[in-house]
């Protein structure tokens, strides 16, 4: 398999959502035949600039997911699944991105705040963004206000990302916000706010830099 | 799951006049309607009981024959006589197979057991022994042992033996869809690696509604761990039972099968 042949057919399997050969696929009759692990292994082998698997393979890929979900085509298993395969291939490509001298695009703290467990979303936006070259620091869920800025300032982190999945526990980020400005580092790092109940006019109110539908409009935002 | 689908059986009518009258068209239709419905193996059973041994030795040939070359689905030889078995193995000659079954009883044992590790066959045995279907938990797992002691002896990974763990009707003993149940479960725990195959239906024998009883009880058995069913693979109702059992049991990695039968 040539270099080009084999970045296509990471990503073709990153879409299909498949980490390991045995794996079947968003299509039928696949399994058996080479996935992301056994995929990009080859290509590290092959001293293919790891660089170029993460921006060929995994990045667009992973846009072509969320368009696919945009359209309701894939459903929150299928786009879990090829998340999956970008944590798995980002898991291979680190050491050789290190070693490449291939600087992560800045550290990006997320997390669930306080008094809310849900995490769905945010772990897929944490791949994501793995995926896209962000050094991403996931302190989880139900995590406080003190942790999250105290995170913020001892990792000199650029982003902050903040999830809530209820109307009860979404104020918090409200709370983060102001301890951030009280810590007089709220110019130091870019806050994006996302989850079911969130939305452009509650991130202006609450004074964060943006408001994030999902994952992909995550992405899209993060580019500009 | 694996489906193994069970329209080729002389026991039904229409399908011993196809066998008797040598009528190869429909017996291909019979085999890849089943194929295109998604079975695994295509069980073929040949005993129109009014041949002698020669006559179903013959009979299993021409219908491996009919079929090989046209279908690339495997075939699962479904036989009590090892020498249909065998004849039916050769004819295959090499393909990948099944054998449906051995009993636990001793002289089965020895003379289905060798074929299925000469042939590399998948193989399907009785949790049934010379004193008969127990009907306790207790009573069938002795003939299991057998069945494991038979493969080991003669180098059949368990991972190519399906036991069957028996199905009695609940008509006549309201206890046989449990101890089916917890036979599966006893097998997959003493046995490891050992898999689990059965037929179902006879549970709801002498019931009214036995389509509902057979649906329950196949939704209980995926949960108990059933690897494989004896099925006829057109029946959607059924076929869609298997993806919804076995996405809730957590056997369908991301859903990935459930949400293509939705898609499709």
């Amino acid at each position: 398999m040539n270099t080009s042949e084999l970045l296509e057919k990471i990503a073709f399997n990153v879409i299909q959502g498949r980490v390991e050969a045995e794996d079947d696929g968003f299509d039928p009759g696949l399994e058996g035949r080479p996935a992301v692990t056994e995929l990009v292994t080859e290509a590290l082998n092959q001293n293919i600039d790891p660089k170029k698997i993460l921006m060929e393979s995994l990045t667009e890929s992973m846009e072509t997911v969320g368009e696919k979900f945009e359209k309701k085509e894939y459903l929150i298993p299928d786009m879990l699944a090829s998340a999956e395969c970008v944590g798995v291939a980002m898991d291979l490509l680190a050491p050789h991105l290190i070693k490449a001298g291939v600087e992560s695009k800045g550290k990006f703290v997320i997390a669930t705040v306080k008094g809310d467990l849900h995490d769905i979303g945010k772990n897929i936006v944490a791949i994501m963004l793995k995926g896209a070259g962000y050094q991403v620091i996931d302190l989880g869920t139900d995590v406080s206000v003190d942790r999250i800025t105290t995170t913020v300032k001892e990792k000199q982190a650029s982003f902050l990302g903040l999830s809530a999945l209820l109307t009860t526990t979404m104020r918090v980020m409200g709370e983060v916000v102001q301890k951030l400005k009280e810590e007089g580092i709220r110019d130091r790092v870019k806050v994006l706010v996302g989850g079911a109940p969130t939305s452009i006019e509650f991130a202006r109110k609450i004074g964060a830099d943006a408001y994030c539908k999902d994952a992909f409009q995550a992405l899209e935002i993060m580019k500009k | 799951m694996i489906i193994i689908g069970e329209k080729i059986n002389a026991t039904l009518d229409a399908v011993k006049t196809i066998i008797l009258n040598r009528d190869t068209k429909s017996l291909l239709d019979l085999t890849q309607k089943q194929t295109a419905a998604g079975a695994d193996y295509i069980d073929v059973n040949i005993g129109t009981g009014v041949g002698s041994q020669a006559d179903e030795i013959r009979s299993i040939k021409w219908a491996i024959e009919s079929i090989q070359g046209h279908v690339a689905t495997p075939l699962c030889i479904d036989s009590a006589d090892p020498k249909v078995i065998a004849a039916g193995l050769e004819t295959l000659n090499g393909k990948p197979s099944m054998i449906n079954s051995a009993k636990a009883e001793k002289h089965s044992l020895e003379a289905v057991v060798p074929l299925a590790a000469q042939h590399d066959s998948l193989l399907i045995a009785l949790a049934m022994d010379e004193d008969g279907i127990a009907n306790t938990v207790d009573g069938r797992l002795p003939s299991c042992e057998k069945i494991c002691n038979a493969c080991q002896k003669y180098g059949i990974p368990f991972e190519n033996l399906y036991i069957d763990p028996l199905v009695m009707p609940i008509s006549t003993d309201i206890n046989s869809g449990l101890v089916t149940l917890e036979t599966i479960f006893a097998i997959k725990k003493s046995f490891p690696g050992a898999k689990t195959v059965t037929g179902l239906s006879n549970v709801s024998y002498g019931l009214p509604q036995r389509r509902r009883l057979n649906i329950a009880f196949l939704h209980m058995c995926i949960f108990a761990g059933l690897d494989a069913a004896i099925v006829d693979p057109l029946d959607q109702e059924l076929t869609a039972a298997i993806k919804t059992a076995e996405v809730l049991a957590g056997k369908d990695r991301y859903c990935r099968r459930y949400m293509r039968a939705y898609r499709t």
